[in-house]
């Protein structure tokens, strides 16, 4: 029998917001244990619960930059359980209201279709508190760590819409791409600020049925969620081949061992509303002035960019996934720079370099304005393109003018005939056999001399006057 | 042990205000920083607050003087062991503060012979406040005086920066004002009566006589649905009180239990030594509801919606509603102390309170001059508080409503 596999992904996002979803307290999760904590989000008696109106924000912008609808009214519930990272008995989520229902990401399916994956809804939570478990000293301890609790979260629960590890891995980085372009998370699961957990079945290729998933945790990266699904898909289909049963229960994923090996038994406490914290009433006034806050998002920027700049599909889909050097191309396109040459120089020559200087592109010391000084330098064939390239290194290494720095390294392109004639005569007076060839008919000799030429100017020379100088005096 | 305060001030120090001169008896439920605030468990055993409840910042400001903190029953939960209104007999104290969580401030006062009022929901923060059910408690106002209960409520109502959960409402009037008997019409809940005593119906009877020889219009009103007030009040109490309680692991304050093999078995065995058994009952009930029954939770949810309405169409009818209040259970036989450590015997004290705590409304509890353990209890629509008031000074001053 032939399988196939339904799956659903609920995302963890934490937002980056200035304070905890209830608190004050910075949300700074990786400062000293403990520094940023009172007594709401130590979670003492007599606190009271006071919702981040920034954290509502961002949380509805994520959700408009999903497709979701935001719901007029919704409110927290508490999810009760007892561990000892959630020493008040209850997470504050929002179970039966949640901000926002439906929505979608679009992909591109394996066989190069487009594909949509809906989103069942978006609800907002406060995080949980850290555990340290120190195993060294005679008398094993946990420690709490409170800077994490009450952190702002926002978790996107999914349709079951998935069949496959490459629809799973493309949605979250359109999701990540999103969410980034609004500015409400930094999405990074490497970092934690984005988990995913996948709720994974099997059932025989064909059915409708949904049968009894398996919820796969701990994946600490886009590619792991690929693998996890795919192991997962696997070790499922083999175990209904064999007969046995699919028991609902938790597995982690073991990137070392690449295999989920089961954890607990799936618990599911009680959500019953929380009398602490008010409803949330969203007006369609405001839900507007939200939307109008949304930045131009991916695929409409894709799509204007190949309409405004000129640009391949590809290019623009693969620029537009990343907003920072977007926006870097328009500003350079903005500072006058033909947006071809601005694309090239871009992605081959100034991505690489900040990357292989472990800047980003914000933070390096070429900003557009820069860049742009010099390849207008260039355009207008001041400066050829490798002397070009040798600029842009210095421009690293200090916050000079483009123009300073090609004047003070005489890297100023030779395109004055009369400083070229003597260069010329030269060559041609030291390269008899192949001025000859060039005469009886061999058009690749000229390439040759032009080379030769540029090698006596040091490189400074224009290429393309030289050929035209060579042609002249060869030519008659 | 002091026999009056669980904590008694050293300070005499009061800062200038209005209220100066004013000695204030709270519960160790709510936070005065640095004091220990026990709530009348031993979950909460050696835990000092850490800051002011914003209704301790603005009594301080007023120049009030905290007296100190009494005796008080598990979170405040029924009036066993509870030491309310020793204070006040005592002369340590002008008024007391006395967690509501189904009537506690009312019984009490009728039990002392003084003057009991629950505010409106909402009307007052419940920052610092320990509470056990946040969608009915509210802290309750004693006083000999009905001018000592509105002076305090006009300096601790209102919106509070700390606690989101207030509406934003206009808050009333606390200000004295007169009463017009003639434009006044008082329903009479007859479910209520069904139970009492000889006396306490007497007692009852002559008040509400008075109040209509004083020229209100006094009439019959019936609450058909009214044993669901206590169905809904135990089912939403009792889930809402099982999470609040749910923070009470012992591992930050309280006594951690020794020999436990794991941090479960040392959450249920501290937990086990610390509740006494009416908590324990009642916390049992609630994630009873909360994990075995939770549609019958939302069944009494819904109920609650529709009680609320209900009562709100009969306040359009009548301006102020009166039950008799009676200590020791409707039919005044056993003693308050029997019944009270089951919740049973809890919720058949409270019948005939427990109901504003369901809707909100704010209740004044008057004691009865002719009967002893028993009041009466007006009862007008949310945020009629500073009305109530009036309407209660109007019938002490004039002497009717049996007071």
């Amino acid at each position: 029998m032939e399988f196939e596999a339904v799956i659903g992904l609920e995302i963890h996002v934490e937002l980056n917001c200035t304070t905890k979803l209830f608190c004050d307290c910075p949300n700074r999760p990786g400062d000293d244990p403990n520094a940023n904590t009172c007594p709401t989000c130590l979670w003492l008696p007599g606190a009271m619960p006071r919702l981040s109106e920034q954290a509502l924000e961002k949380a509805s912008l994520l959700c408009l930059a999903l497709g979701a609808e935001l719901q007029p009214r919704s409110a927290f519930d508490q999810k009760v359980y007892y561990y000892p990272d959630l020493p008040k008995g209850y997470q504050l989520s929002q179970a039966h209201l949640p901000l926002a229902r439906g929505g979608g990401v679009d992909i591109i399916d394996e066989d190069g279709s487009p594909c949509r994956l809906r989103i069942h809804h978006v609800h907002m939570e406060e995080d949980v508190a850290k555990l340290v478990h120190e195993m060294e000293g005679r008398v094993p301890i946990s420690l709490v760590d409170f800077n994490r609790a009450g952190a702002p979260l926002v978790e996107i629960v999914t349709e079951p819409d998935f069949r496959a590890p490459h629809q799973a891995m493309e949605f979250l980085k359109a999701l990540r791409t999103q969410v980034r372009y609004v500015g409400a998370s930094e999405c990074s699961m490497e970092n934690g600020t984005m988990r995913c957990d996948a709720n994974i079945s099997v059932r025989p290729r064909g059915t409708t049925q949904m049968n009894t998933k398996v919820e796969v945790k701990n994946m600490n990266s886009v590619r792991h969620v690929g693998d996890a699904i795919a192991y997962e898909i696997e070790r499922q289909g083999a175990s209904v081949q064999a007969g046995e049963a699919v028991v609902l229960h938790t597995r982690l994923w073991d990137p070392d061992k690449k295999a989920t090996l089961p954890m607990r038994a799936k618990f599911e406490g009680p959500t019953v509303p929380d009398p602490s914290v008010s409803a949330i009433e969203l007006s369609r006034e405001w839900i507007e002035r939200m939307r109008a806050q949304l930045p131009e998002m991916p695929a409409a920027r894709a799509e204007r960019l190949v309409e405004q700049h000129g640009l391949t599909r590809d290019e623009a889909l693969s620029l537009s996934a990343d907003p920072e050097s977007a926006d870097f191309l328009e500003a350079l396109v903005a500072e006058g720079v033909a947006p071809r040459m601005a694309m090239h120089w871009l992605t081959t020559q100034l991505l690489p370099a900040v990357r292989e200087r472990r800047q980003g592109l914000g933070t390096s010391p070429v900003s557009p304005v820069r860049l742009a000084g010099l390849l207008h330098m260039l355009a207008k064939e001041e400066v050829n393109a490798k002397a070009a390239r040798d600029v842009l290194a210095q421009m690293f290494e200090s916050d000079r003018r483009p123009e300073a720095i090609v004047q003070a390294c005489g890297f100023s392109q030779i395109s004055d005939r009369g400083a070229l004639d003597d260069l010329i005569d030269q060559v041609i007076r030291g390269q008899e056999s192949a001025v000859a060839n060039y005469r009886a008919g061999q058009e690749k000799a000229l390439g040759f001399l032009v080379g030769q030429v540029m090698q006596a100017s040091r490189g400074k020379a224009n290429p393309k006057v030289i050929r035209e100088l060579l042609v002249e005096r060869l030519g008659a | 042990m002091d026999p009056i305060f669980f904590h008694r001030n050293p300070d005499p120090a009061t800062a200038e205000g209005p209220r100066q001169g004013l000695r204030v008896a709270l519960q160790p439920n709510l936070a005065v920083a640095g004091w220990p605030m026990e709530a009348g468990s031993r979950a909460l055993a050696g835990y000092a607050a850490p800051e002011d409840a914003t209704i301790v910042r603005r009594l301080r400001a007023s120049g009030a003087h905290l007296s100190g903190s009494t005796h008080m029953s598990e979170f405040g939960l029924g009036l066993a062991g509870n030491g309310t209104g020793a204070a006040l007999r005592a002369g340590e104290a002008d008024v007391e503060l006395v967690l509501d969580l189904m009537g506690e401030s009312r019984l009490a006062a009728a039990g002392a012979a003084v003057c009991g009022f629950k505010p409106s929901y909402g009307l007052v923060s419940r920052f610092g406040l320990v509470g056990l059910i946040p969608s009915m408690e509210c802290c309750g106002i004693m006083s000999e005086s009905l001018g000592g209960i509105r002076a305090v409520l006009q300096v601790v109502a209102g919106q509070d920066g700390l606690d989101f959960s207030l509406p934003e409402e206009p808050v009333p009037d606390f200000a004295p004002e007169t009463v017009d008997p003639a434009r006044i019409t008082v329903g009479v809940v007859g479910e209520a009566q069904h139970d009492l005593g000889v006396t306490q119906e007497e007692a009852f009877r002559s008040a509400i006589d008075g109040m209509a020889g004083a020229g209100f219009a006094v009439r019959q009103v019936s609450l058909p649905e009214w044993p669901l007030f206590a169905l809904v009040h135990r089912i939403v109490g009792s889930v809402e009180a099982s999470s609040a309680a749910g923070r009470y692991d012992s591992v930050r304050y309280g006594r951690r239990a020794s020999g436990a093999k794991n941090w479960n078995e040392m959450y249920l065995l501290s937990r086990g030594a610390a509740f006494g058994t009416l908590l324990k009952s009642y916390l049992i009930q609630g994630a009873y509801f909360q994990f075995e029954r939770y549609g019958a939770f939302e069944d009494a949810c819904r109920i609650r919606a529709r009680l609320v309405g209900e009562m709100r169409r009969l306040m359009a009818e009548v301006d102020v509603l009166a039950l008799p209040a009676v200590v020791s259970g409707p039919r005044g036989g056993e003693a308050a102390d029997d019944a009270s450590d089951a919740p049973d015997g809890v919720y058949a004290q409270f019948a005939l309170t427990l109901f504003a705590n369901v809707t909100g409304q704010p209740a004044l509890c008057l004691p009865s001059t002719m009967a002893s353990h028993t009041g009466l209890q007006l009862v007008g629509p949310r945020l009629s508080d500073g009305r109530l008031l009036a309407l209660a000074e109007y019938l002490q001053k004039t002497g009717r409503g049996g007071n």
